[in-house]
């Protein structure tokens, strides 16, 4: 994206719970909250249900995750609510089920929108949007 | 509370403002509204003693706050005034509230109020931006997730709900359809609804635009102006009112986040089954002895999961439970008699709460349902982080 060249679309805020998970994005990791005890997956942040009663924020850190997962719902937006989207339209706005179990919101891309099925493989690719925000998209696994 | 909570409140007084008010303030519609409800309840200023304000998101936003509050405007002598609501869930929580302070003799009389100026605000936004109708600000809300995926409006995040049920069950945008087009028809009993001159059928449903797929323009509810009040006091006090009490008979709360998150059933399900389990304990009832109800419907889909989750028809059956005219004018359980959010007006579960009073005292006119003695008020919303998850459900009964 050129310096001259105003990205208009809505930034995320990054609240310092979740900062971890967009530095990650940015240098085109993918993590996930992870149990140190049980290895038990979550997004976004929640405490370990595994274990009663233990320290919880101290039991839990921010790991590699696969970025692989399936379509669980979408939609298909075919109208703009906002002028900013007039390009991207029909853009499809899905819910991936991750290998890991969570399930995270984003935009499958890569293919037409009226091609995307519910259980279609998909995998993260990373759209680099300003100098300091990256955004996780997913595209279908041949 | 239990049992004994039943019967020992009762709502005295109702007021509601409809239409388009471009140039209204909130305060000030709260103001006119328990001016009405006060009127309905034959009581005077020095009477209320108490005041709660509801908005869909209680402590945030640039609502009035309690140093400019309406019991001031009114000059209220009240002992305690503060705000309750989580998304649309805000009379049932207003009810939980103010029946506590009776309880402890702290008020006598509690104004309970929610006013929204969306119509406006909307008409505002889109001059601003040049017809859409979208977005304020840049960057996303604390502790919502999507907008920067274009996740931009509640039809961005509801419409998934619907897709995942069609997916599992088969639903069609037929099925949603015959929910709008059932409540479309009560509202041609209600001169207030904003759809109100407008019928519509079927076809008119599937050939309205798809915003986002797969919902369709006439999948979504409307956008108002207005405020409905009301005011609670005691069962023993009420007796003394002009008109004839309507009783809380109970009320019960659910979240999706207690298990249906959990297991991803929050996209096809709300979370009805704790919520309904206390209110129809403190009631003493079943399904079979509500005479009519008024489902949280922001969307087509949130009624077609309530008709299932409630239990008026199994699961994944609610589409055929609509089509076949269940819930219209002349079924056997009559749904969202005003017109609901869908085609008479969007005031959360004030609406619902509305519609309730009317019908429970037999004032609701062409529309009235015969018989009408026990009502069922539902509520729904909540943040949105967490995909999918309005979380908050929460069942009223109401009954003469």
């Amino acid at each position: 994206m050129s310096a001259t060249q105003e990205y208009r679309k809505p930034l995320p805020n990054v609240d310092y719970d979740i900062k971890p998970f967009w530095d990650a994005v940015r240098k085109h990791q993918f993590k996930l909250f992870r149990c140190k005890e049980c290895g038990a997956w979550y997004w976004p942040v929640a405490c370990c249900r595994n274990h009663a009663n233990r320290p919880f924020y101290g039991n839990m850190e921010w790991a590699d995750a696969s970025g692989r997962g399936k379509v669980f719902a979408f939609n298909i937006h075919r109208v703009a609510f906002d002028p900013a989207f007039e390009d991207d339209i029909p853009y499809v706005y899905a819910l991936i089920e991750l290998e890991e179990g969570p399930i995270i919101g984003s935009n499958v891309i890569g293919i037409g929108a009226d091609e995307v099925k519910v259980g279609m493989p998909v995998e993260v690719v990373y759209e680099d949007i300003t100098e300091a925000y990256t955004l996780p998209k997913f595209k279908p696994i041949n | 509370m239990g049992e004994d909570f039943k019967n020992k409140f009762a709502i005295v007084g109702m007021g509601i403002l409809t239409g388009r008010r471009p140039d209204v303030s909130i305060r000030s519609l709260q103001v006119e509204a328990v001016r009405l409800a006060m009127e309905d309840a034959g009581l005077q200023r020095q009477d209320i003693d108490g005041a709660v304000e509801l908005p869909m998101y209680a402590g945030s936003s640039d609502r009035p706050r309690p140093t400019d509050a309406f019991p001031r405007v009114m000059g209220l002598p009240v002992k305690f005034f503060y705000s309750v609501g989580r998304g649309g869930a805000m009379a049932s929580m207003g009810v939980i509230t103010a029946t506590k302070f009776l309880e402890l003799g702290i008020a006598k009389n509690v104004a309970l109020v929610h006013a929204a100026t969306d119509w406006a605000d909307a008409q505002k936004a889109k001059e601003r931006t040049k017809g859409h109708r979208g977005m304020g600000g840049r960057i996303e809300k604390a502790g919502y997730w999507g907008k920067p995926f274009g996740d931009l409006r509640a039809v961005s995040h509801h419409s998934f709900f619907a897709a995942r049920h069609m997916h599992e069950y088969g639903t069609t945008s037929r099925d949603f359809g015959a929910i709008a087009v059932s409540q479309r028809k009560w509202a041609q009993m209600n001169p207030q609804a904003q759809m109100y001159g407008r019928p519509m059928t079927i076809e008119d449903h599937q050939n309205s635009p798809i915003l986002v797929e797969p919902y369709h323009l006439f999948d979504l509810c409307q956008v108002s102006d207005g405020a409905v009040a009301f005011i609670l006091t005691t069962a023993e006090r009420a007796k003394d009112r002009p008109k004839p009490p309507v009783y809380v008979k109970g009320v019960g709360f659910g979240e999706a986040m207690e298990k249906l998150w959990w297991e991803k059933k929050n996209y096809t399900h709300l979370a009805v089954e704790s919520a309904k389990a206390q209110a129809f304990s403190q009631a003493g009832i079943e399904l079979k002895d509500i005479d009519l109800a008024q489902l949280y419907d922001c969307f087509t889909g949130e009624v077609l999961f309530q008709l299932e989750d409630y239990g008026w028809c199994p699961k994944g059956e609610g589409g055929a439970f609509a089509e076949a005219g269940h819930i219209a004018p002349g079924g056997d359980v009559p749904v969202n008699t005003s017109g609901g959010l869908l085609s008479a007006y969007h005031y959360g579960d004030l609406t619902g709460l509305s519609e309730a009073m009317l019908q429970l005292r037999g004032e609701a006119g062409e529309r009235q349902v015969k018989d009408a003695r026990l009502c069922l008020v539902s509520g729904h919303g909540g943040e949105i982080l967490s995909p999918g998850m309005c979380s908050i459900h929460s069942t009223l009964i109401l009954g003469r």
